[in-house]
């Protein structure tokens, strides 16, 4: 067993929490991608312990591992004092040392522990007190006295401490568990009147996210974001993604499109981020070869980006119907799905030619002065009350360009149907 | 085996291009021979962004670069259309050989919204052209959507009205657009090369860009 405690001085300041409580939770959530065994103790200094024994080698050895944990804690922006020992008492009495924070076996531990001071010691005051009477001043005497006499004269308690410090005894900890969801939020101390502003807190937010799900192996489609107003009900900011993932900068990317566009009813006081469904990781990250799945993951990142600013309809493809009414002939398709839909343009080849561009609306115009084509009778529709009966023909305008035109057989007036472009 | 010595047409290319040993880019055929003759590598290139200035909608400038579009969707890649004046036709495109599952159609509502769509279009790398309508854009902008294809390595073509020939543009190609005078008996679009970087301005061609019909035989 390898212990890890980080001492986070100024959780609670630092983590614009509304408790304790909700910021070490918020830090075990993040902390459970590193190891699988996270425990943590609330009271002052809030201590956040992992176990390394077991995930070390995943992560190339414990200096890589702790590389790893500090700079994600830098990255989030917590003060933190990490220290390595083989217990977990000793791993959080090194985090009060200046300097020699790591030791890997119980042979090095107990000489490193031997020059320390006794007030370092987790024992109840009156014990330290009557030790220092005794004249004792280092760890290492303590340790010398003989465990009987200890124990007659400071009861049992004292002693398992010692050898819980020592790793010679069990200490069983409550292994922190992963909640099912993910609630997160924060509070400012002030009001917030600009999305842009939130931009640096939701930053963090996501970063501990994108722990969360890596520590859960999992990945969302969609979360959201809750703005929370003074005397005013929250804002939730729904953000969804074309293809599963956990990456907080493409989060922060399609938030920050979002939030550009809305208007805040009230200054922000504080800001949530809740997830409640998750799904497997998209294997596309992990493949190596196929040029064709990393193609699709960039479109879908262009995608959820063009989606989160303009809104998402507005982002479409296309795909024929069966209609003879060239009006008719066509849908709108989420380009999600025709991407792996593939169309056969077979089915088109027995229509007479059309033009490329289609008028939206139906423009009624004069009469044209030439027509170079036609007419083509298109007679449909009388099962369902948009009946039309037209005559299609293409007609040339001063300008030159090649109109597709039809004269409606009902009134005999003319429209512009599309554009040969 | 003995190589050809160099076409006078090569030559020329070569001492336009400024050096005998300078590489030119692989450029995307535009699939009109006469055009891809005078295109500096031969073709639309990647990277860049082509102005088109057409005098009017519907006379053949779209037509121009369906061959192009084809070959690329064809290829895998996806082809954007930002913001055009029309509806594009999904039964038309299918029957010029367009895969419509490649077709991106996104619809904005400002010109702003329109820029920042052709720029994040033109930086995916998936996305191998973007055909893109701005109703009035200033050079600086222009300059911003040259950098973003240079990035994503597409191509990037914007509809511009035939006013803008007047001012200067960084794009890479300018082509001006026009019907011919008398478009009943010859019948193809006119293009005008007013600026190609790399390669000669001031071409005048004709290509046959869209379908054609005679008055007289009817199809």
């Amino acid at each position: 067993m390898l212990w890890l405690c980080i001492r986070l001085p100024l959780l609670a300041r630092e983590a614009f929490a509304a408790n304790a409580e909700d910021a070490i939770e918020r830090l075990a959530a993040w902390a459970y991608q590193w190891s699988s065994l996270v425990s943590y103790r609330l009271n002052d200094p809030p201590l956040l312990w992992l176990e390394l024994g077991a995930s070390q080698h995943l992560f190339g050895g414990h200096t890589a591992l702790l590389a790893g944990i500090e700079a994600g804690l830098t990255q989030l922006g917590y003060s933190h004092v990490c220290a390595l020992a083989p217990s977990p008492r000793a791993a959080a009495l090194l985090t009060q040392v200046e300097r020699q924070r790591c030791v890997f076996t119980r042979a090095e531990l107990r000489i490193r522990l031997d020059p320390l001071p006794l007030s370092l010691l987790d024992l109840p005051e009156e014990t330290r007190d009557a030790l220092q009477s005794a004249g004792l001043r280092r760890i290492g005497q303590v340790l010398a006295l003989p465990a009987a006499s200890l124990a007659r004269r400071f009861g049992p308690e004292t002693n398992l401490y010692l050898r819980r410090l020592l790793g010679e005894a069990n200490d069983p900890r409550p292994a922190w568990q992963l909640p099912a969801t993910y609630r997160a939020r924060c509070e400012f101390g002030c009001e917030l009147r600009d999305t842009t502003a939130l931009l640096f807190p939701l930053q963090r937010l996501l970063l501990e996210f994108q722990g969360y799900l890596r520590g859960r192996d999992c990945a969302v489609l969609r979360f959201t974001l809750k703005l929370e107003h003074y005397r005013h009900p929250p804002s939730d900011v729904a953000i969804g993604l074309c293809a599963p993932a956990r990456e907080a900068a493409q989060f922060l990317q399609l938030a920050r499109e979002r939030l550009h566009n809305i208007v805040l009813p009230a200054p922000v006081r504080g800001l949530g981020l809740e997830a409640l469904e998750f799904t497997a990781p998209s294997i596309l990250q992990a493949d190596f070869f196929g040029s064709d799945a990393q193609q699709l993951q960039q479109l879908q990142l262009l995608l959820d980006r063009l989606r989160a600013r303009l809104g998402a309809d507005q982002v479409q493809s296309l795909q024929p119907q069966a209609d003879y009414r060239p009006e008719r002939a066509w849908r709108f398709a989420p380009p999600a799905q025709s991407i792996l839909a593939s169309t056969n343009a077979a089915d088109q080849e027995y229509l007479p030619q059309r033009p490329c561009f289609l008028a939206a609306d139906l423009q009624r115009i004069a009469p044209p002065a030439q027509l170079l084509s036609g007419p083509e009778r298109i007679e449909s529709g009388w099962w369902d009350r948009t009946d039309v009966a037209r005559d299609y023909f293409v007609a040339r305008a001063e300008n030159g360009a090649r109109l597709w035109v039809f004269r409606d057989l009902a009134d005999g007036a003319w429209y512009l149907q599309g554009l040969w472009t | 085996m003995k190589t050809l010595p160099p076409t006078l047409e090569q030559l020329a290319q070569l001492c336009r291009n400024g050096a005998w040993n300078r590489e030119v880019k692989p450029a995307l055929p535009s699939g009109f021979a006469e055009l891809d003759a005078n295109l500096p590598g031969g073709g639309w290139n990647y990277g860049a962004i082509a102005e088109l200035m057409s005098d009017a909608i519907g006379i053949g400038e779209l037509g121009l670069l369906i061959p192009a579009l084809s070959s690329l969707a064809r290829a895998g890649r996806y082809i954007a259309w930002i913001a055009p004046p029309y509806l594009p036709y999904a039964p038309a495109l299918a029957q010029r050989s367009l895969p419509l599952n490649r077709m991106l159609l996104i619809r904005t509502n400002t010109l702003q919204q329109s820029l920042w769509a052709t720029e994040q279009a033109l930086r995916c790398p998936a996305v191998g052209a973007v055909l893109s309508w701005p109703t009035c854009i200033i050079d600086k902008n222009v300059r911003r959507l040259q950098l973003a294809a240079e990035a994503g390595d597409s191509l990037g073509f914007l509809y511009r009205p035939p006013e803008a020939a007047l001012e200067p543009s960084p794009a890479a190609l300018r082509l001006r657009l026009h019907a011919p005078s008398d478009d009943i008996a010859c019948d193809g679009l006119i293009i005008e090369i007013q600026k190609s970087r790399g390669g000669r301005a001031g071409v005048r061609l004709q290509c046959a860009t869209r379908l054609t019909w005679n008055a007289r035989t009817g199809h």
